[in-house]
């Protein structure tokens, strides 16, 4: 009796949710908001120009009008903190970093909740579960739902096959292999730059977070600081050091554009950059034979991927939200990020990873494939902890960056330079 | 008519006058107050990171006098300022001089020695980031070529504001030389013929007459770029956005940054308005002395 009841319990909510989502997925009409304008603020990066490239189709099949304000990422932030400061509804959908701004604009509630929108509000072939479940909760803040994602991304390893072997080398294991490798080929070929990261301030975090855990090491503990821990000054000399010794010369202005020109050009035999840059390192063909991609190598804690991804966000200060869910929900179907996916943005969703035209794109060049396996690696153990998670985490992003550089050009010794950063991240921490 | 119909006529004239221009003038002067106002208003509140906004009555400025990033972001202005004024003043003259005497320059020649200034801040910056990259730019392939160590440029903390400072000057040095062209256009010739008949060398011409007569002119081109030296951005904000450290952090990128990067609107809105204080103060200065060399 009592196994009848705790099944009818929980069995008919279950069931009711399911013809519930089946009735609004059966009543949903794609032309409902027609004749509307949706804004969107865009990042003018791949993942928003592989996106509009369809945006003929959206207006077609909702017979809305999608008005696109297009900016670099940082402009395009500019322009959203004027909008959001002046309660103003210019904007209906944009395009957020999750692990850089979530905790800020959840926090300022800058961002509509998506929640009940992604259960209810959904077209048969959504699919809002089929959704990389970390990304999802990485833009989860507080219970609410604050994006979709977009695309699924991470700094990756790149190395040239041609001089490894030229060298003796062997495809790096360990963050030791890397430094050994390093100190290889410098000796092997002097032409050569032995490796290249971020070295600019604002955009060390990305990479550095990604040696930080795998080193085993933590950007906060007991709510203070971290990075005068034993680990933390280890992922801080590591990295800087491979920098100073083996990185070309200015590499404190080094963001992932120089990266992958020097890379692309044939001047680097390691880079470790992101994800999204293979299209741009593989521009011209140069480097499609000679490339090997992994995950970055092992430290004492094993791989602790660094995995972000966009997302795309409805303003809570839109005045249309309803409208803007189906943009939203249009640019993160199976259907549009297969499409991208084909373009090279590669998916937050595992299905279209594994869908046939998508492997067929995959198998046809060796390089795809080890990018693909290095995103499958970066979707199951990646961390999306870039920088300190704390609602000031850009702020706290140039203070790690100064740590680096502050090393790199050895402008103090390493116990000043992370005692300087902790006091002020600190501060930061204690921030309301 | 009499007289008191005339005045009437005069003063309704004036009075339609006034009523038909009062909404542009209205318009302008909203225009240009409003964000003033605005600024100092946004100067007296503090904003948390999550944007909540509250009065701090003059916390924003007290805070300046403790913050070290302002102090250091302050002597970044004033010597970028310094340097790349001497240098657009020194290389302006010359370059106007040139220009003067080789009356016979065809026109293509005369545009290419000014076109720089004509090209967005953003492309020069970009184009220099490319010249001057350490590994892959023109530059130290050139040094090297000569034999000549290569130079980290824009990477290395030493040499960030002097390279700064020169594609600055690479950029507005023909603009200062436009100014003062127009000035030496502008000199009488009697002068000169008096001069000459003394017997006086070219040196001595440049020296005793023709620098003098001009400095008017040279103030007013110090002015016209002090005001731009004082809010140097683009060009940094391109190549190094503050780096590599804070070795390039201007008041203006300090501000740009505290105000659109960390959301503390209200503190970014003292630094602006103390910088913009600067800035009058320094055209001010510069317009004292134009009174004093003019002629």
């Amino acid at each position: 009796m009592k196994a009848r009841m705790l099944a009818t319990h929980v069995a008919l909510p279950v069931l009711i949710m399911a013809v519930s989502a089946q009735a609004h997925a059966a009543d949903f009409d794609w032309m409902k908001f027609k004749g509307k304008t949706v804004t969107f603020l865009a990042n003018n990066n791949p993942v928003s120009q592989a996106l509009l490239t369809y945006k003929a189709d959206f207006e077609k099949l909702t017979g809305m009008t999608l008005k696109v304000d297009g900016y670099q990422e940082q402009q395009m932030r500019q322009r959203l903190v004027t909008v959001m400061n002046a309660n103003s509804d210019e904007v209906d959908v944009f395009m957020t970093l999750p692990s850089r701004e979530g905790e800020q604009f959840a926090a300022a509630g800058w961002y509509g909740d998506l929640t009940a929108m992604a259960k209810n509000m959904v077209a048969k072939d959504y699919d809002p579960d089929g959704l990389s479940q970390a990304l999802l909760k990485a833009a989860t803040f507080g219970g609410k739902l604050t994006s979709m994602p977009m695309n699924i991304e991470g700094p990756i390893f790149y190395y040239r096959t041609d001089i490894f072997k030229k060298c003796g080398l062997e495809a790096p294991k360990t963050i030791k292999d890397v430094e050994a490798a390093a100190e290889k080929i410098k000796a092997c070929d002097s032409a050569v730059t032995p490796f290249v990261s971020r070295g600019l301030k604002p955009a060390v975090a990305y990479t550095f977070s990604n040696m930080l855990h795998n080193i085993g090491g933590s950007y906060i503990a007991n709510g203070k600081s971290n990075l005068c821990s034993a680990k933390g000054k280890e992922a801080l000399d590591t990295y800087s050091r491979l920098l100073r010794d083996f990185g070309p010369p200015g590499v404190v202005n080094y963001s992932f554009q120089q990266i992958s020109a020097l890379y692309r050009s044939g001047r680097a035999a390691m880079a470790f950059e992101s994800s999204n840059e293979l299209r741009t390192v593989m521009e011209g063909g140069a480097r499609l034979k000679d490339t090997g991609l992994l995950p970055f190598p092992a430290g004492d804690a094993g791989q602790v991927p660094t995995t972000i991804g966009w997302g795309m966000a409805v303003s809570s200060h839109s005045k249309q939200p309803d409208a803007a869910w189906y943009f939203v929900q249009w640019a993160t179907s199976p259907e549009v990020q297969k499409k991208m996916a084909l373009q090279g943005i590669a998916p937050p969703r595992p299905s279209v990873a594994k869908d046939p035209e998508y492997r067929k794109w995959i198998d046809e060049e060796p390089v795809r494939k080890e990018w693909q396996a290095a995103l499958d690696v970066l979707a199951t153990k990646g961390s999306s902890e870039v920088g300190y998670p704390i609602v000031a985490n850009p702020e706290s992003r140039e203070f790690i960056g100064q740590a680096v550089q502050d090393l790199i050009l050895k402008q103090k010794p390493i116990d000043q330079a992370c005692a300087d950063a902790d006091k002020a991240l600190d501060a930061l921490i204690a921030q309301k | 008519m009499s007289d008191t119909a005339a005045t009437l006529t005069q003063d309704r004239q004036k009075l339609e006058m006034a009523a038909l221009s009062a909404p542009a003038v209205i318009f302008t002067v909203g225009m240009i107050a409003f964000p003033v106002v605005y600024t100092i208003w946004l100067g007296f509140q503090t904003f948390s990171s999550t944007g909540k906004q509250s009065f701090a009555g003059l916390a924003n400025y007290l805070k300046l006098i403790s913050d070290v990033e302002f102090w250091h972001g302050l002597w970044i202005t004033i010597a970028l300022f310094v340097l790349s004024l001497v240098l657009q003043l020194v290389f302006g003259v010359w370059l106007a001089l040139v220009l003067f005497n080789a009356k016979r320059l065809p026109g293509i020649v005369r545009s290419l020695f000014i076109s720089p200034f004509m090209m967005p801040p953003v492309v020069a910056g970009m184009m220099w980031l490319v010249i001057l990259d350490p590994s892959l730019g023109a530059a130290n392939y050139i040094l090297q070529s000569l034999g000549l160590p290569p130079s980290d440029w824009l990477a290395s903390p030493t040499w960030v504001i002097p390279t700064v400072a020169l594609i600055d000057s690479w950029q507005w040095t023909p603009y200062v030389a436009l100014i003062v062209l127009g000035g030496l256009q502008s000199l009488p010739p009697s002068v000169y013929e008096a001069a000459q008949i003394d017997g006086a060398s070219p040196f001595k011409t440049f020296q005793r007459i023709t620098l003098p007569l001009l400095l008017p002119t040279i103030v007013t081109a110090a002015i016209l770029r002090s005001v731009d030296l004082l809010r140097f951005f683009d060009i940094i904000y391109i190549t190094t956005q503050g780096g590599p450290g804070n070795a390039s952090n201007t008041l203006n990128i300090y501000g740009f940054r505290v105000g659109f990067e960390f959301f503390n609107i209200g503190y970014a809105s003292a630094l602006m308005l103390t910088l913009t204080a600067i800035v009058f103060g320094a055209v001010l200065a510069f317009n004292r002395l134009r009174g004093a060399v003019a002629w």
